[in-house]
Order: C-alpha cells, then structure tokens, then sequence
C-alpha cells in the first residue's frame, strides 16, 4: 500500500495499515525475539526518561523512583532472560545454531559457567551504573558512577582474555582520568546546586532518539551476518608485511596467531604493537605530548575579569 | 571456546547499549563536565565491542585499537578539561548554554525555557553543638545576655561587630 494513498486516507487506515503490518511482523520467525527486544527497549527508555532531571529534586521525588524500577526491570530483563530458539528457524539465517535472545545462554557454551554468570553479573553493573550516570543530578556523582562502569569494563575485558588492556583500563581511565575530572569538578563547580544540573535539555525527545538508535543497533546485531565463516576459536594467519617482521616471525616459528590458551598474552600483543603498529605508537605518543604542552598552554592563562592575559 | 558467536553477540549488545546510552546523555545534560563524561562513555562502549571482535577473531587489532583509542580518550581528557577550567574562569558556570554564541551565524539562539522555575536552595546552616568555654566578650549589651548565642550562625559576625561599633 502506497503511503501517501495511507496518508489521503486518514487515521483510521494509518491504524489498520500499522496493525496489519504489526501482524505481518508477528508472523516472522525472528518476531517473539524482536517483540522482547522492543519491550525491552521501551521499558529502558521510559526509565531513563523518568529518571532524567527535571526541576528540583524535592519537588516530586516518584518519578525518579518509578523511573529506576523501569530501567531496573528492563535490565533484569535483559541480563537474566535465557529465551529457547523458536522452533521454526529458518536454517540459512542460523546455520545450526540455536538462536537465543535477548542476552544469550552462555551456559549452553562450552565454558564454565562462571564465566557466564560474571558476564551477567558486569553487564547489570556496567549498563545499571551507566544509566546512573547519566540521570544523577551531581557532577561529583556521576564521576563515581562512570568509574563504577570503568571497573566493571575492565573485568568484561578481563573476561574476553584482555588483560593488558583491562589493567589499562583501570589504570589510565578509573585512576588518571576519573580523578582528573573530579578535581576540575572541585575546581569548577559553582556553590551550591547548580540549575543547568537539574533540568536535562528535551528529556522526551532525548528518550525517543537514544530508543531509536538502539533498536537500529541491536536489530542491525540481530539481522546482520552471523559471522559463520569464522568458526568457533578461529585463527587468523597473518602475512608478514616487511623483512623486520619476517625475522621475529622466525623466531617464533611461523606467522603469528594467537590461540587463546597462549599463555604469553602480553607478550603477544607488545610484539603486535611495536612491530605492526610502531608508528602508530609513535604518532599516539606525540599526540600525548602535544595534548599535554596543550593543556598547561590553555589553563596556565590568567583570566581576569573576563579577559584571558598571558602570565 | 571464546570465539563464539554467542559470547560476541552478548559483547556487542552490551556496547552498544553503552553507546546509547553516552548519547542519551551527551543529548540531555548541559554541564559540561557531565556531557565530556558521556562522550568517555560512549568510548567505553566502542572499546567493549574492539576487544569483543578481537576476542571472537583471535587477532590483535581489536585490543590495538582500543588501546590507541585509550590513549586518545586521555589526551582528549586533558585538553578538554583544561578548556573546561578556563570557560568556568570567564563564565562562572558550566551550562552550555553560555557558549552558544560561537554557534553558527544564521543559526537560532537556543532560548532557555527552565529560566523561569529557579529555585531557591534553602540554606541550611549548620548546627554547632555548644562547647568549650565562651570567649570573654567585651561588653555585654543588657538586651542581650551572651548565654544565648545567636540562632543562624551566618549572623553571628554581624553582630559581633554591631556590638564592637557600639563600644
């Protein structure tokens, strides 16, 4: 049905036409998976707008409550849900493979369940934490809370056998940069509560885009290639690309492949990074001096009256 | 083992949840230092879905380039909160809001329509416990015994120097 006939037509066809494709989609293999997602989704959503600040917080206080037990359900619903595969699947889209929703049945894996249950367990705290984040009214509280997600990143990392980079995490982000902001929030906070603080700009329509950008990404992650080629435990062979790396390949016998029980873990990646990506590394380490030399410039500037002087 | 596709897919919603959510923030919050932190988040959720890919296709490039990204989210930190720093010297606040007459030239002001509804925070001073021994005051007006201390603590200053003006 052409849309403008819909639109000439009027509300009561524009309701017809959204039910009958409501159905239309009911009838899809995929669609009790799709319909929990959107319920998911939605539920998320409406909590985190309720939960967004507007006006003074001893105004009315449910909101925010309500709010909170919305994202809270839409999360337990999204973490602690093993869903079966719908009986009828079509067999090209998942080759084999059950296919599971919203938050998979790690359990059903090949590995230890503890590993599934930590997973759980980060992801609430990573995804509760993040909505905290960004509803709480003080700056102060919202560094905490993105350092609350930090940690729980980095055991995610740590759990996807990242550990250079979950150390990293916790180093650089939780212990360089949350303190960094903190201290500028001490420095730059004016006395007492700050308006801009308590009202959040276009709360609805905020809600609605952030709603439409996860159903677009969690449906393009539900409809997308499965990546079937690459099978369970897949190792890509690399080619060297010049003579300095044809030697350390040597050296270690081959093209290099990380197989996951590698235990020398760091010691792969440090050959990666300062062999393939040296001058990467180079470049990143100059854009550090230069953001540093950078920062001293701008902040080293006496304001006075509303006029930047040199010192 | 940890290849699979699963596990990816777990990874992947779990990021771009994140990601969508530093959005929702970026979007609706006008301090500065708050909406910076949304843009660290969703960096966040970028990085969670690198190392997940780098996970399930057993190569480094994920982890290289959520390391590169780490480094670049820092120097993005230190610039941006030394910019923060100097805007609060001028400006005296942290709302974007200020800012945006470095919009674009034929772009319509944002007219900010919570100007009305300020609230005033009631001030709450704190409650001293009396102890110690009271300093000897000058000279005790007869109108005022010095037992009774003032009630507002904010006050007491004033009084004392109305009471050094009328000796």
């Amino acid at each position: 049905m052409d849309f403008n006939q819909i639109l000439a037509a009027g509300s009561p066809s524009l309701l017809s036409w959204g039910l009958s494709s409501l159905r239309a989609g009911l009838e899809q293999p995929h669609s009790g998976a799709i319909l929990r997602a959107m319920v998911i989704l939605v539920l998320g959503a409406a909590g985190v707008y309720l939960m967004l600040p507007r006006g003074p917080i001893s105004g009315r206080p449910w909101p925010r409550y309500l709010g909170g037990a919305l994202a809270t359900l839409a999360l337990v619903l999204l973490i602690t849900m093993p869903i079966p595969a719908p009986a009828s699947v079509p067999p090209l889209e998942n080759a084999g493979k059950t296919m599971i929703w919203p938050i998979d049945d790690l359990s059903k894996e090949d590995q230890p369940a503890v590993t599934c249950y930590t997973f759980h367990f980060l992801a609430f705290v990573s995804l509760a934490s993040a909505v905290m984040m960004i509803t709480s009214r003080n700056p102060v509280y919202s560094a905490l809370w993105f350092a609350m997600v930090l940690l729980s990143n980095s055991g995610l990392f740590l759990l996807q056998k990242a550990e250079f980079l979950s150390a990293a995490t916790v180093i650089v982000y939780a212990g360089a940069i949350v303190v960094t902001f903190l201290f500028v929030i001490m420095l730059a906070q004016p006395s007492g509560a700050a308006r801009y603080d308590h009202h959040s700009r276009e709360p609805l329509l905020v809600s609605l885009t952030g709603l439409l950008l996860a159903s677009v990404l969690v449906g393009t992650l539900h409809y997308s290639a499965r990546f079937e080629d690459r099978g369970a435990g897949a190792t890509i062979t690399r080619r060297p690309t010049s003579d300095l790396i044809a030697q350390v390949d040597k050296k270690s016998g081959g093209f290099q492949q990380i197989g996951r029980e590698d235990s020398q873990h760091v010691s792969g990646l440090g050959k990666t990074l300062f062999v393939d990506h040296v001058v990467s590394v180079e470049v990143i380490g100059l854009l550090l001096l230069a953001a540093v030399v950078g920062a001293v410039l701008i902040a080293g500037h006496k304001v006075d009256g509303g006029v930047i002087r040199k010192t | 083992m940890s290849g699979s596709e699963a596990a990816l897919n777990n990874y992947l919603i779990v990021g771009a949840l994140l990601f969508t959510l530093g959005l929702v923030g970026f979007l609706a919050r006008r301090n500065l230092i708050v909406m910076f932190l949304c843009a660290e988040l969703m960096l966040q959720g970028v990085s969670l879905t690198l190392v997940a890919f780098s996970a399930f296709h057993g190569t480094w490039g994920g982890q290289v380039l959520a390391i590169f990204s780490l480094a670049l989210a820092a120097a993005e930190a230190g610039i941006a909160l030394a910019l923060f720093v100097v805007l609060f010297k001028r400006a005296g606040s942290l709302d974007v809001s200020i800012w945006q007459d470095l919009r674009e030239a034929d772009q319509p002001p944002i007219i900010d329509d919570t100007a009305g509804d300020e609230e005033q925070p009631e001030k709450q001073w704190p409650h001293l416990t009396r102890s110690g021994v009271l300093p000897p005051q000058p000279q005790p007006k007869p109108g005022h015994p010095h037992k009774e201390l003032p009630e507002p603590v904010g006050a007491a200053p004033a009084q004392t120097a109305g009471g050094s003006d009328g000796r």
